[in-house]
C-alpha cells in the first residue's frame, strides 16, 4: 500500500504503536484525507470483530474429561436416528461429514450414492475453512502407492469396527469419475467415496475423506479406480 | 441395497459426524458455554444439544454462514441465552434481569460478523493469523506479540497491518457468499 505509507504511518497507528505526538500527526492527516480515513476505519472494524470473538473460539481439540458427554450425545443421536430413519438423511449427513472433516482442494465427496446415483452435494464451491485432520489417532496406518503417473497416499484411521480413510490422490486426468475403494483381506470391496476429477485436482491433486465398513485389521489395500472399473493406483496396507 | 446395510451405513455416518465435530470443536464449545453459564454441567447440556442440532441440520454445516465452528459457537450462544432466560424467568416473570441483558446485548449482527471473521481467519497465511491472534484476540501490544512469536517488532507491525487488510478482503468475500 505505497500510497498510504506516503501519507502517514497507518500501520503503526492501527497497531496502536505510535507515540502521542506521532498519533496526533496521523490524526491530523486523517482529518484531511478521505482515502486514509476510510482505510483506517475499515481496518478498525476488522479489529473490533476480532476483539468480539470469544477467546475460546481458538481452542482446538476435544474437551478434557468429555468422554461421558460424547457418549451421551451419541446415544441421543442414535435413538433419534432410529425413530427417523431415511436415506435422504444419510446423503446430507455424509455431505456434512465431508465438509466438516475436510474441505480443502477440489470437489470431494464421500459415501456410496446407493441406488440413485445422486452424489451428495458437498458444495464444492462453498467450503467452510478446513479444520485439521485427525492425524493423531493411535493405530493410524499410512499407505502409499503409485502407478503410471498416479500417486496415492492414504491414512487409514481405525474406528470401532470400521475405518476412516484420508487420501491424497494426484495424477489422474480431469474428467475421470473416480472411486476410493477399501479392499478387505477377504476380497470385499467397500466404496469409501467417489468424486469427479476437476482440472484443479488433476493438476494439484485432491484430498479425499471417506469411511468404509471394514475392520481396521482387515484392510488389505486402498484403491482408486474409475466407474468403469479401471484401476489407477493401489496402496497396500 | 439391503435395508440393514443402509441402516448400518447411516449409523456410521451419524457417528462419524458427531465424533468429528466433538473432536475438533468440543473444547471450544464447552469452554465457551462454561464461561457464559458459570456451570460445567449446564454447559455440557448445551454442548450436547448443539451437537445434536448440528447432526439434525447437516445442511447448515455445509451452507452455513461462516465457519463450522462459527455456526456451532453461535448455536451454543443461543442455547445459553435460552437457558439464562428460562432461569431468570423462574423467580419473577417481570422485566429482563441484568444477566439476560449482558448475554444478549452483543447477540446481534456483530456476533455473526465475528463468526464470519473466525472463518476468514482460517484463510490467512499462518504468519498473518498468528500476529492478529496475538494482538487483537489476546490483546497483546506489538512488543509483547513480537516477544511471544520470536520475531522483530517491525515485522509484527507490518504483518498486523497487511494481515488486517487480507482479513478484510476474505471477510468481504465470505460475507457476500453467506448472504447469497
Amino acid at each position: 500500500m505505497g500510497m498510504n505509507d506516503e501519507h502517514a504511518d497507518l500501520a503503526g497507528y492501527v497497531a496502536g504503536e505510535l507515540s502521542p505526538r506521532e498519533a496526533q500527526a496521523v490524526e491530523a492527516h486523517l482529518a484531511t484525507c478521505v482515502e486514509c480515513r476510510t482505510e483506517v476505519e475499515s481496518l478498525n472494524e476488522m479489529r473490533e470483530f476480532l476483539g468480539a470473538l470469544p477467546p475460546e473460539a481458538l481452542l482446538e481439540g476435544p474437551p478434557e474429561g468429555g468422554d461421558l458427554l460424547l457418549q451421551r450425545t451419541l446415544r441421543q443421536v442414535r435413538s433419534e436416528a432410529r425413530s427417523s430413519a431415511g436415506r435422504s438423511r444419510f446423503v446430507a449427513v455424509a455431505a456434512a461429514v465431508v465438509v466438516v472433516a475436510a474441505a480443502l482442494g477440489g470437489g470431494v465427496l464421500v459415501g456410496r450414492s446407493g441406488s440413485s446415483g445422486a452424489a451428495p452435494e458437498a458444495g464444492a464451491g462453498q467450503q467452510p475453512p478446513a479444520p485439521a485432520t485427525s492425524s493423531a489417532v493411535p493405530g493410524t496406518k499410512v499407505v502409499t502407492g503409485s502407478g503410471s503417473g498416479t500417486r496415492l497416499t492414504a491414512s487409514i484411521v481405525p474406528a470401532a469396527g470400521w475405518v476412516r480413510v484420508e487420501a491424497s490422490v494426484s495424477g489422474i486426468p480431469a474428467g475421470q469419475k473416480c472411486r476410493l475403494v477399501v479392499v478387505g483381506k477377504n476380497g470385499d470391496r467397500e466404496i469409501a467415496g467417489g468424486w469427479l476429477v476437476s482440472e484443479k485436482a488433476s493438476r494439484e491433486g485432491a484430498k479425499l475423506y471417506g469411511s468404509a465398513l471394514v475392520a481396521p485389521a482387515d484392510v488389505a489395500s486402498v484403491v482408486v479406480e474409475n466407474t468403469d472399473g479401471h484401476e489407477f493406483v493401489q496402496a497396500n496396507a | 441395497m439391503a435395508g440393514l446395510r443402509t441402516r448400518h451405513r447411516q449409523e456410521v455416518a451419524d457417528e462419524a459426524l458427531v465424533r468429528s465435530l466433538f473432536e475438533e470443536h468440543g473444547k471450544a464449545m464447552l469452554a465457551y458455554a462454561t464461561r457464559l453459564l458459570g456451570d460445567r454441567s449446564a454447559a455440557e447440556d448445551v454442548v450436547q444439544e448443539a451437537l445434536v442440532r448440528a447432526w439434525r441440520n447437516p445442511e447448515s454445516l455445509v451452507n452455513g454462514k461462516g465457519s463450522v465452528r462459527g455456526w456451532l459457537l453461535t448455536v451454543v450462544r443461543n442455547l445459553v441465552i435460552d437457558k439464562v432466560r428460562a432461569r431468570d424467568a423462574r423467580p419473577a416473570e417481570v422485566a429482563e434481569s441484568p444477566t439476560t441483558v449482558a448475554v444478549e446485548r452483543d447477540h446481534s449482527d456483530q456476533v455473526v460478523d465475528s463468526m464470519v471473521v473466525l472463518s476468514a481467519l482460517d484463510g490467512l497465511s499462518s504468519e498473518h493469523r498468528e500476529v492478529l491472534e496475538q494482538m487483537y484476540l489476546h490483546g497483546r501490544t506489538v512488543t509483547e506479540a513480537a516477544e511471544k512469536l520470536g520475531i522483530p517488532p517491525g515485522t509484527v507491525k507490518s504483518r498486523s497491518y497487511y494481515g488486517l487488510r487480507a482479513l478484510r478482503e476474505l471477510f468481504g468475500n465470505q460475507r457476500a457468499e453467506g448472504v447469497a
